[in-house]
């Protein structure tokens, strides 16, 4: 048996009175296609959002090569909040005395038509500063400490388990009312699927260093070799919102690829296509399984659950009512009657 | 030490009162904005129309010289014509400006807004302008006009040096608490305001149901107009004195209070706008007043790092 | 051989909108001088200098508001921290003195600078709640170099701030030697044309980084933030960058412009309006494409400085008008015609001057679905 890629352990998911997920559990081996299903309403896009951590789940964990992607609030968090306390503490011991500061170390020490003597500002600087830094003087430094401490730990709170740093972790995913960069065109969108990969930054780019052109020319293959993967290289310079509906969803994988995830979460890939599309997604899916990335997905569509799943899990009013192989999960009594119904299977 | 108390307690009265004026003309802000998302930027300088507009009527009247329940009178006159003229020319704009981009982005609604502000604040000028005796016969259209103390200042509670409570006070929460509570019974009531909190939640759904979204966000500004006319006259009565730039002022600390409460929420609102007072009063009072304004934007700020979405602020969670 | 097909294709599609024009634009910029001299002197370099001023404040505007999509009120404060910093750096009433083009350079990090502390701890923020605090930057800077008048010199400002400086080869007595040759104020057109200059340096730059990693991240912040966010974009970071290259840009601008008047103004100067004229710029012109600022730019700013200015001074000579009555006074119309402007640019053509490929209309602080595929959700 393979590994487990992905574990959902024990995930409850509450928006005030409503519960959207409640104690769902279920594990993804690697290299699986592995599929939710369930009808509306049953909190599948809701479980892929608290996975991906648009929202955080109100209890349980969720599990990714056997750790929780989290950043840790531990030494990195409180060193960080204490070297901004210590910043704010100094910046606002400055700022409140800012003009004794300046005609004490500035002024006092400026003779016009004299060289500026720089080395003796500095030293009655930071007299003046240390001559505030008593009695009452106390006061605003030990305030602002508290406050810049605690904003960068609240700023540091907010931010432990945010979607970008589970996209860098290696997991991507699409989006079931597709989300795609409108404007940009399809090589750009993809790009920006890619960005984890690069290396260039901000200045190499302003300054257009040879680095800046080499890492273009790579990766612009690259992303290329995923427009051709997807079936649409020929449009590489469309805008995306032109695209057909088809093909935005395709654009929406490659997207996602481009980051070279681990775990590929699809929400509703096949919503919205005709049985010939579907076909060839369901072919695509298998070959992304192939590059050996391990695919989610959540779909209504039955035959490419069917078709192509490794494993279903299936949910009803955000609980797990069952989990197996299409074959079980066909049989299963409690399935049939929830959801399957007189629907034609196969 | 009673001195110092007596101090601080002033500051508070102060603070509050001003702050109720605040918090009146920052609920039209955040009504409006709960319903349709926008930054009702020219909601300011509608205010201050309101407040020239009783200024007209005062010369027009003469309500300057009308005592006793004449007097009484005419103060309910000036409050009750303003509220009128700015919620109906609040109205107004919206149905000329604001409704043919219902669906527009909301960048081009805050620029249209802003436009609005422009056109109003030129109003304003022109209007300071008028050969009238209230306005020192319009020579100086831009200065700022003096408003006549119709309410006294003089304290009802407490003695001229202490802590004390004046009719002007009183005045403002008389107008103010009436009206703030009227209207949490109008949302949390009436039909209208179940249909405001539709519309404001999910306009799609709304219309959906059967309720006419458009006559929905037109009844918002009128209300939102009217109680900042209310604002209007109050603030000019316990100021002493207006000017065409008053809105930029007046808007500015209303839109912070609405944004320190959590724009969108009514009683974000109050509380906000009760803050900004308070934290003015103080600043002006234990600081000093040219480092007030400094100070309020500060506070936003530090209460927005711990609170992003404003003191009572929903936490919208997005549906994806 | 992709790249090639790629890189051929890109350029003829996409620059091409806007950069023709901006080529036009720099050809006529290039050959005003020559006009002005020709045809007649309208006294047009001076204010077609500022045009180039308010080019450089909306190009760096439109990094924040046109590429990232966030909602920038108070885009004034850091063109004055740019004025003052210049001022303090080089007024001799200050002991340091660098000269000018030292104190230009600097103005670009302090403004980066500023705009880091002030977006670190809010640009987390939703939407509109990050504008309102860019409008209390405004507020707060204003108010700051107001008060710290002992350093500032309050509303008095700062004088005499230099003008630029250029080395220049004079023949003496020894030869050719090198000098520093400073731009006279009755002599616009070295200003001219080295203003011109960093123009135009500004927009390769703002071009570099639009089609970069950078630029891609900025505008996939804008089209979709969720979305972008969920590609591993980390949102923070990235808007801090957009911002600070922003601030650094208006600072750039701001020394600029204390140069050309030899003075830093008073605090005053740079306030809401300033901001909302650049707000102005970006958005006429068309918000996200650099061309369309430039437009912006001479639209805006030449219709409020040029256009009107010279309208009021005819108006004048001929006696139309009056100081009798506040109507009569052209100036006192200002605002009207500017709100009317707005409004009526809103209503139709809201997109902007210029149609542009990189843009989307507006909403910044709309996440809002790539297509019109609503339709199709339904049918899952």
């Amino acid at each position: 048996m393979s590994e487990t890629i992905l574990e959902v352990d024990a995930v409850t998911m509450r928006f005030g009175g409503l519960v959207a997920n409640e104690n769902v559990s279920f594990a993804v081996g690697r290299g699986q296609i592995f599929a939710v299903i369930g009808p509306n309403g049953a909190g599948k896009t809701t479980l892929f959002n608290a996975i991906t951590g648009i929202y955080q789940p109100t209890a349980g964990r969720v599990l990714f090569r056997g750790q929780e992607i989290v950043r840790g609030l531990g030494g990195g968090a409180v060193l960080r909040a204490v070297i901004v306390g210590l910043l704010t503490a100094f910046g606002l011991l400055v700022a409140l005395h800012i003009s004794d500061l300046w005609s004490k170390s500035i002024d006092d020490n400026y003779e016009y038509g004299e060289a500026f003597p720089y080395a003796a500002a500095v030293r009655s600087f930071f007299a003046t500063l240390g001559g505030h830094f008593t009695g009452w003087g106390l006061v605003p430094v030990a305030l602002g400490f508290v406050i810049g401490a605690a904003a960068s730990f609240a700023l540091s709170m907010n931010a432990r388990r945010a979607p970008d740093l589970i996209a860098r972790a290696g997991i991507a995913r699409t989006f079931q009312n597709i989300r795609l960069f409108a404007e940009l065109d399809l090589v750009e969108n993809v790009l920006v699927g890619m960005d984890s990969r690069l290396k260039t930054g901000y200045w190499h780019a302003l300054l257009r260093l040879p680095r800046f052109f080499h890492e273009r020319r790579v990766a612009t293959g690259k992303a290329m070799e995923l427009l051709r993967f997807v079936e649409l290289d020929k449009k590489a310079m469309e805008r995306a919102k032109n695209l057909p509906y088809g093909h935005q969803r395709r654009l929406e994988i490659a997207r996602a690829l481009a980051s070279e995830p681990q775990l590929l979460l699809l929400d509703e890939p096949a919503a919205g296509m005709n049985p010939a599309e579907t076909v060839d997604l369901m072919r695509l899916i298998r070959k992304v399984r192939d590059r050996g990335v391990t695919v989610v997905l959540i779909e209504h569509h039955m035959r490419v659950v069917m078709g192509i799943s490794d494993r279903i899990v299936v949910l009803q009013y955000g609980k797990k009512i069952a989990e197996g192989t299409p074959d079980e999960i066909k049989c299963d009594e409690r399935c049939i009657e929830a959801y399957l119904g007189k629907e034609e299977l196969g | 030490m009673e001195k110092e108390i007596e101090y601080l307690l002033q500051l508070l009265v102060t603070g509050l009162s001003n702050g109720m004026i605040i918090a009146l003309v920052a609920i039209g802000y955040t009504m409006v904005y709960g319903i349709i998302e926008l930054i009702n930027w020219a909601h300011g300088d509608l205010c201050m129309l309101g407040a020239f507009l009783a200024l007209t009527l005062i010369g027009l009247l003469g309500i300057d010289s009308w005592t006793g329940p004449l007097g009484f009178a005419g103060l309910a006159l000036l409050l009750v014509t303003s509220a009128l003229f700015c919620g109906t020319l609040n109205l107004a704009i919206d149905a000329v400006a604001y409704r043919p981009l219902r669906r527009a982005p909301k960048l081009t609604l805050l620029v249209t807004a802003i436009g609005v502000s422009f056109v109003l604040v030129n109003v304003g000028l022109f209007w300071g302008g008028l050969p009238m005796d209230v306005f020192s016969g319009g020579v100086a259209a831009s200065a700022p006009k003096a408003f006549p103390p119709l309410v006294p200042a003089t304290p009802l509670i407490g003695a001229e040096e202490g802590v004390r409570i004046t009719l002007r006070d009183v005045l403002i929460v008389a107008v103010t608490l009436p009206l703030m509570l009227a209207l949490w019974w109008l949302v949390r009531c009436t039909k209208l305001g179940k249909a405001m909190r539709a519309v404001a939640q999910n306009p799609t759904a709304a219309s959906l149901m059967g309720i006419d979204t458009d006559r929905v966000v037109g009844a918002t500004f009128f209300i939102g107009g009217a109680l900042g006319g209310f604002g209007s006259v109050v603030y000019a009565l316990n100021n002493g004195t207006i000017s065409f730039q008053l809105g930029y002022r007046v808007g500015m600390d209303a839109f912070v209070a609405a944004v320190i409460g959590g724009i969108g929420s009514l009683p974000g609102a109050v509380l906000g706008g009760l803050l900004i007072g308070i934290a003015r009063s103080m600043s002006d009072g234990y600081l000093e007043t040219r480092w007030t304004n400094t100070l309020v934007f500060a506070l936003l700020i530090v209460i927005l790092i711990f609170r992003p979405s404003g003191l009572l602020g929903l936490r919208m969670k997005e549906k994806v | 051989m992709t790249r090639e097909r790629l890189r051929g294709t890109r350029r003829t599609r996409s620059a091409w909108g806007g950069g023709r024009l901006a080529l036009v634009l720099l050809l006529a910029a290039l050959l005003l001088p020559a006009a002005n001299h020709l045809v007649g002197d309208f006294g047009l370099l001076d204010p077609v200098k500022a045009i180039f001023l308010y080019a450089i404040l909306g190009l760096g505007l439109n990094v924040v508001m046109g590429f990232t999509g966030l909602l920038h009120l108070g885009i004034a404060a850091f063109m004055a921290i740019g004025v003052y910093a210049f001022a303090i750096l080089t007024a001799d009433i200050y002991p340091f003195q660098l000269g000018f083009w030292p104190a230009m350079f600097l103005t670009l990090p302090i403004g980066a600078a500023a705009g880091f502390l002030l977006g670190a701890p809010t640009l987390g923020l939703r939407g509109d709640y990050l504008a309102i605090v860019t409008l209390g930057f405004g507020e707060i800077t204003q108010d700051v170099l107001k008060n710290l008048d002992t350093i500032t010199n309050g509303t008095q400002g700062i004088n005499p701030v230099p003008p630029p400086t250029l080395p220049w080869f004079e023949h003496g007595d020894q030869g050719w030697m090198l000098t520093w040759y400073e731009f006279q104020k009755d002599a616009p057109l070295p200003w001219y044309y080295l203003f011109l200059a960093l123009l135009v340096i500004i927009v390769v730059l703002n071009r570099n980084l639009e089609h970069s990693r950078i630029g891609r991240a900025w505008m996939s912040v804008r089209e979709d933030d969720l979305a972008s966010k969920a590609m591993g974009i980390p949102p923070v970071r990235t808007k801090i960058l957009a911002f600070a290259t922003a601030a650094a840009l208006a600072a750039f601008a701001g020394g600029l412009w204390a140069s050309s008047l030899s003075s830093s103004g008073e605090p005053a100067n740079y306030d809401f309006q300033v901001s909302i004229l650049a707000l102005c710029i970006v958005i006429v012109g068309g918000m996200g494409n650099i061309t369309g600022v430039l437009i912006g730019a001479i639209a805006v700013s030449g219709a409020n400085d040029i256009v009107l200015q010279k309208l009021f001074e005819w108006m004048q000579q001929n006696g139309w008008t009056s100081t009798g009555s506040v109507f009569g006074s052209p100036n006192n119309w200002k605002f009207l015609m500017f709100g009317l402007a707005l409004i009526l640019m809103m209503r139709f053509k809201p997109d902007g001057l210029v149609p542009a490929r990189r843009r989307k209309g507006g909403a910044p602080a709309d996440p809002g679905p790539a297509a019109e595929s609503s339709s199709h959700e339904e049918a899952a």
